[in-house]
C-alpha cells in the first residue's frame, strides 16, 4: 500500500470542507463545487484546464441538452396530454392515483431530469388533492420518491447515471448502454410503490383534510377559485327547438355562468364570445362558474356537462388562458366608465366575469355598473389577451399574468426530436452528449423554443455543481487519494464475497449521497470502488453500476432536489423523511443487491 | 293550462263571465281573495287596502309614500296566488300587474252604458240621473287610478288580446270565446312562461319585503331566480338595503342570487 502524501491529506481535506459545508449549507451547494473548482487548481492538486474540464464534459453537455428537450416537451403540453389520461384511468382512489402519477413520473423522470418531472406534476397532484379532499401528504412524498426513482431505469435518468460512462473510461472498463439498467430500475420503482400502498398508513403522515383544503397555490389564485371553475358543455341537438334564441347573455343572466368559449358550426372555436352570441343546437361550449350553478344549468338545459375539457382541452387548459384579478388604477381612464362602454368583450376579447366592490360581489349585469378606482375586475381570458391588456396599462393586476406561452401546434417537433435523439442513442450508438444536444437544436431550428428560453431552462445551479465536482473526482484519482481509500477501506472489511462488497459499496453510496449531492457522491465513489472492486476480484462494472444507482437512495433526508421541492407544499418535516425514508432507502438496497445477483449473477 | 285576467267595469257582467269561464275550465276564480289575503299577510286593515287599491291617489299622496307600499303588497299576493296557475282572476288591474307572462290571457268585458244604468237602478233604487253619474264617476276613478299609477288608460284595447262588448253577444258567449281563447296554443304554460311568472312572483315579494323595510326607491327584477335590486344612490341608505338584501336572501324561499345595484339606470321592465 502505497504511503500517505501530503497531496492525499490535501484532497481528503478538500473532500471534508466539501462535505462539511454541504452538511452545514454556509453556502449554497453549487458555489461549493465553485469553491472545489477554484481552490483545487490553486492547491496544484489539479492543473487549470482540468479544473474546468467539467463544463465540456459528456455528462454536463448531456445535462444540459436533456433539460432543454424536457423544456422543449413541457412547452408544447406534450407532458399535460400524458397526464390527464393519467387522471382518466385513476378515478378517486388515493391508492390508485398514487400508482398510476408514481408510474408515469418514473417513466418520465426515466428520460428528463427528476426535479423536471417532479416539478410538472407538483401543480397536478396539488390539484387532485385539493379536488379529491386527499391530504397532499399522502399523495407528494410516493410520487416524489418514484421520480427518484425513475431515475435508475435508464441511464440518462439521473445525473450519476449519465455520468457513469464517463467515469468508467479512464478505467478501460466498458460503457454501459441506454436500457442496461431498466429491469433493476422497474424493480426499484415496483418495490418503492409497493411499500408505500402496503405501508402507507404506517409511514406517511396522514394529515387531515384541513391540511388538504388549505391554500398551497400562489396568494391571490385560491381566491379566484371560489367564484368558479373551468367546465365544458354540450347543449342537445334539440336545443333551440320552440323556443326563443338563448344568447350568451341569457346564460349568464339566468345561470350566473359565463360562457368563455364556443364552437360555431362548422368548425370554428370562439373565445369570449360576445353577450349577444347565439347558443346554437348541438354546440360545445366552456363556462366558467360555480359548480351549482353549471349543474343547474347543465339540468335546467338538458346540457351534458363533460367531466374534462375535451373540444377546448388547448385553447382554455391552464396552460393557454387563466382568471385574473385587475383592480381600476387611480387615473385610469376607466374610472367613471362601465365595462360595456369601455367594450372591454370586445376590444380585448376577454370575458369579464364579476367586480369585486367594497366586499361586495357583483355577477350580474356588471357592464352597466360605474367602475370607480379600487374595484376589482375578474377577468377570464387568454394570456396572450390578458398579457395585451396589462400592457395597456389602465388596469394594475394583482395576479401575475407572466405565465409561458404554449406552443401546442408545436408538438409534432418536439416528439420528432425526441425521437430523433432516442434513436441516435440507440441505433446509431453515437456518445450521448451528440445525441441529446442534437434533439435539443432542433428543437430550436423548428422553434419549440426560442434560443433564448432554452438558456433559461437550463439551471445553471445543476451545471456547475455537476461540473464543479468533477475535478475533485480528478483529483481524488490523480493523488491516488481513491486507491489509497480503496485499500484501506478493503483492509478494514477484510476477504469478502462479492456481493457482501456490493452491499458495503450500497452502503457507503447511500450515507454518502445523503450528505453531498448525488453527482459528488457518484465523482467520489466510482473511482474508489473500481478499484475497490479490482482488489477484491469483484466486478469493477457492477461496483461502479451499485454507485450509479445507490447515489438515487436518497430518501432518510430532504436533500435531494426532488424532496427540497415537496417538502414545502407537503407540509412534511425532516422526521416524515427519516421514517418513510429508511425504509425505503433499505427496500432500495435489498431490491438493487437482489436484481444485481439475478441478472448479472455477481 | 294559462292564467286568464278580466278586466271589467262596474255592471259590465265580468264577474258573472269570470266565474262561468272558471267553471266550465275548471280554473280556480280569484277577486276579492287576493285584497283578504294581502291585508292579512301586511298586517293592513281591509278597508284601507281596498281604498288604496281602488281610489285615484289625491295630490297629497303623489307626493308622499302614497299608494305605492300597498300595490307593492297587492301585487305580491296576487301573484303568489296566480303563480300555481289555471286560475281566472277578475279583480284590479290583472293584465298590468301580471304584464309580460305569454300564458296570461288578457280579456276586457264591457257593458253598454244604459244595460249598466239599468242595473244600477235596480240595485241601488236611484234615479236614471243618479244611477249614470254614479257609474261614470266610478268608472272615471278606476281610469285615473291606472293612469296615474301606471301611465296607461284601461280603455286603451290594445292592453288586452280579447274586448268583449256584452251587449249584442251574451255572457254564455263571451264564456266560449274566452274558453275557446285560453285554449289556444299561445296561451298554454310552458317552463320558460312559468319560469317569468315565478320570477315575476319573486321579485314582487322582494320589493314588498324591502317595502315593509321602508326601502322605497328601489326597483327589482327576477330571472331564473336571479334577483337585482336597484338603488337610486350608493348612499348610506344602501349600505341598509344591501344587508337587507342579504337577509332575504335567507327568508324568501327561491332566491338563487340577491345583488343591489346602486346608480345605475332601472330597466323599465323592473318593478
Amino acid at each position: 500500500m502505497q504511503p500517505l502524501t501530503t497531496e492525499m491529506i490535501l484532497v481528503m481535506l478538500m473532500i471534508g470542507v466539501a462535505v462539511f459545508l454541504f452538511v452545514v449549507e454556509w453556502v449554497r451547494v453549487d458555489v461549493v463545487a465553485i469553491i472545489m473548482m477554484v481552490t483545487l487548481p490553486l492547491l496544484h492538486l489539479v492543473t487549470p484546464k482540468e479544473a474546468f474540464i467539467g463544463l465540456s464534459s459528456n455528462a454536463v453537455v448531456s445535462i444540459i441538452a436533456v433539460i432543454i428537450i424536457g423544456a422543449g416537451l413541457d412547452k408544447t403540453g406534450l407532458i399535460n396530454n400524458l397526464v390527464a389520461p393519467i387522471l382518466k384511468i385513476a378515478g378517486r382512489s388515493p391508492s390508485r392515483i398514487v400508482i398510476a402519477i408514481s408510474l408515469a413520473i418514473a417513466i418520465i423522470s426515466s428520460f428528463m431530469q427528476n426535479i423536471g418531472a417532479a416539478a410538472l406534476f407538483l401543480p397536478a397532484v396539488q390539484r387532485i388533492s385539493k379536488t379529491l379532499k386527499i391530504p397532499i401528504s399522502k399523495l407528494l412524498m410516493p410520487i416524489g420518491f418514484s421520480a427518484i426513482l425513475g431515475g435508475t431505469i435508464t441511464l440518462v435518468g439521473s445525473s450519476p447515471l449519465i455520468l457513469l460512462n464517463d467515469l468508467l473510461s479512464p478505467f478501460n472498463l466498458k460503457p454501459f448502454d441506454l436500457f442496461d439498467v431498466t429491469p433493476i430500475g422497474l424493480a426499484l420503482v415496483g418495490s418503492g410503490i409497493l411499500c408505500f400502498i402496503v405501508f402507507g398508513r404506517i409511514i406517511l403522515p396522514q394529515g387531515t383534510k384541513d391540511v388538504a383544503e388549505e391554500p398551497s397555490n400562489p396568494p391571490g389564485t385560491d381566491s379566484l377559485q371560489e367564484f368558479g371553475e373551468i367546465y365544458e358543455l354540450q347543449t342537445p341537438e334539440n336545443f333551440t327547438h320552440y323556443r326563443d334564441p338563448v344568447r350568451v347573455e341569457d346564460l349568464k343572466r339566468r345561470y350566473l355562468v359565463n360562457v368563455v368559449a364556443i364552437t360555431e358550426p362548422p368548425d370554428f372555436k370562439i373565445i369570449s364570445p360576445s353577450g349577444e352570441m347565439v347558443v346554437r343546437s348541438g354546440v360545445d361550449l366552456v363556462v366558467h362558474g360555480q359548480e351549482r350553478d353549471v349543474t343547474r344549468m347543465a339540468q335546467s338545459e338538458d346540457m351534458l356537462l363533460k367531466s374534462n375539457l375535451e373540444v377546448f382541452k388547448e385553447d382554455v387548459a391552464a396552460h393557454a388562458s387563466g382568471i385574473v384579478e385587475a383592480v381600476v388604477a387611480p387615473r385610469s381612464p376607466m374610472d367613471g366608465r362601465t365595462l360595456d362602454q369601455i367594450n372591454l368583450q370586445g376590444r380585448y376579447q376577454v370575458t369579464p366575469l364579476a367586480i369585486y366592490r367594497r366586499g361586495e360581489t357583483y355577477r350580474v349585469h356588471i357592464g352597466d355598473l360605474l367602475l370607480r378606482v379600487g374595484d376589482a375586475i375578474l377577468i377570464h381570458g387568454t394570456w396572450t389577451r390578458l398579457q395585451l391588456l396589462q400592457s395597456e396599462g389602465s388596469l394594475l393586476f394583482t395576479t401575475p399574468v407572466d405565465v409561458e406561452l404554449m406552443r401546442p401546434e408545436k408538438a409534432a417537433f418536439a416528439g420528432l426530436w425526441l425521437a430523433v435523439a432516442l434513436i441516435m442513442i440507440l441505433v446509431f450508438k453515437i456518445q450521448l452528449s451528440v445525441c441529446l444536444m442534437t434533439g435539443a437544436l432542433g428543437m430550436i431550428l423548428t422553434a419549440v423554443l426560442s434560443i433564448d428560453e432554452a438558456y433559461r431552462s437550463v439551471d445553471w445551479r445543476t451545471i456547475f455543481l455537476l461540473a464543479g465536482l468533477i475535478p475533485l473526482g480528478i483529483a481524488t484519482e490523480k493523488t491516488g487519494t481513491a486507491a489509497w481509500i480503496a485499500q484501506s477501506v478493503l483492509e478494514a472489511t477484510g476477504t469478502v464475497k462479492p456481493i457482501v462488497l456490493l452491499t458495503i459499496i450500497g452502503l457507503l453510496s447511500t450515507a454518502f449521497t445523503l450528505v453531498i449531492s448525488n453527482v459528488g457522491a457518484t465523482v467520489l465513489l466510482v473511482p474508489l470502488v473500481v478499484n475497490m472492486a479490482v482488489a477484491a476480484h469483484t466486478d469493477p462494472r457492477m461496483a461502479a453500476l451499485v454507485v450509479g444507482l445507490a447515489t438515487s437512495n436518497s430518501f432518510t433526508l430532504p436533500t435531494h432536489q426532488v424532496n427540497a421541492l415537496y417538502m414545502g407544499p407537503g407540509r412534511y418535516r425532516s422526521t416524515d423523511f427519516m421514517k418513510a425514508g429508511s425504509l425505503i432507502s433499505v427496500v432500495f438496497i435489498v431490491v438493487m443487491i437482489g436484481a444485481i445477483y439475478l441478472i448479472y449473477g455477481v | 293550462m294559462a292564467i286568464i285576467t278580466i278586466s271589467r267595469g262596474s255592471y259590465s257582467k265580468g264577474k258573472e263571465v269570470a266565474e262561468k269561464v272558471a267553471a266550465q275550465l275548471g280554473y280556480g276564480c280569484l277577486s276579492r281573495e287576493v285584497i283578504l289575503d294581502a291585508s292579512d299577510h301586511y298586517h293592513i286593515p281591509e278597508i284601507k287596502m281596498i281604498k288604496a287599491i281602488h281610489d285615484a291617489p289625491s295630490i297629497l299622496e303623489r307626493f308622499g309614500r302614497g299608494k305605492l307600499p300597498f300595490i307593492a303588497y297587492y301585487q305580491s299576493t296576487l301573484t303568489r296566488w296566480v303563480q300555481k296557475d289555471n286560475v281566472v282572476y277578475h279583480g284590479l288591474a290583472g293584465h298590468i300587474f301580471l304584464k309580460g307572462l305569454p300564458h296570461v290571457l288578457k280579456v276586457r268585458v264591457i257593458a253598454d252604458l244604459a244595460d249598466r244604468v239599468a242595473s244600477e237602478m235596480k240595485r241601488e233604487g236611484v234615479s236614471e240621473q243618479e244611477a249614470r253619474t254614479l257609474i261614470l264617476r266610478d268608472d272615471q276613478e278606476r281610469r285615473k287610478w291606472t293612469q296615474s299609477l301606471y301611465g296607461v288608460d284601461p280603455w286603451d284595447s290594445s292592453l288586452y288580446d280579447l274586448v268583449i262588448h256584452i251587449h249584442k253577444f251574451t255572457v254564455a258567449n263571451a264564456v266560449d270565446f274566452i274558453c275557446h281563447a285560453a285554449n289556444l296554443e299561445q296561451f298554454r304554460t310552458t317552463r320558460e312562461s312559468q319560469q317569468k311568472m315565478d320570477d315575476l312572483a319573486l321579485a314582487s315579494q322582494v320589493k314588498a319585503a324591502l317595502i315593509v323595510d321602508h326601502h322605497l326607491n328601489v326597483a327589482v327584477t327576477s330571472e331564473y331566480g336571479n334577483v337585482l335590486v336597484y338603488a337610486r344612490a350608493d348612499d348610506r341608505a344602501t349600505h341598509k338595503l344591501k344587508e337587507k338584501a342579504k337577509t332575504l336572501s335567507r327568508e324568501i324561499k327561491g332566491i338563487n342570487n340577491i345583488e343591489v345595484h346602486a346608480g345605475v339606470s332601472m330597466p323599465p321592465d323592473a318593478l
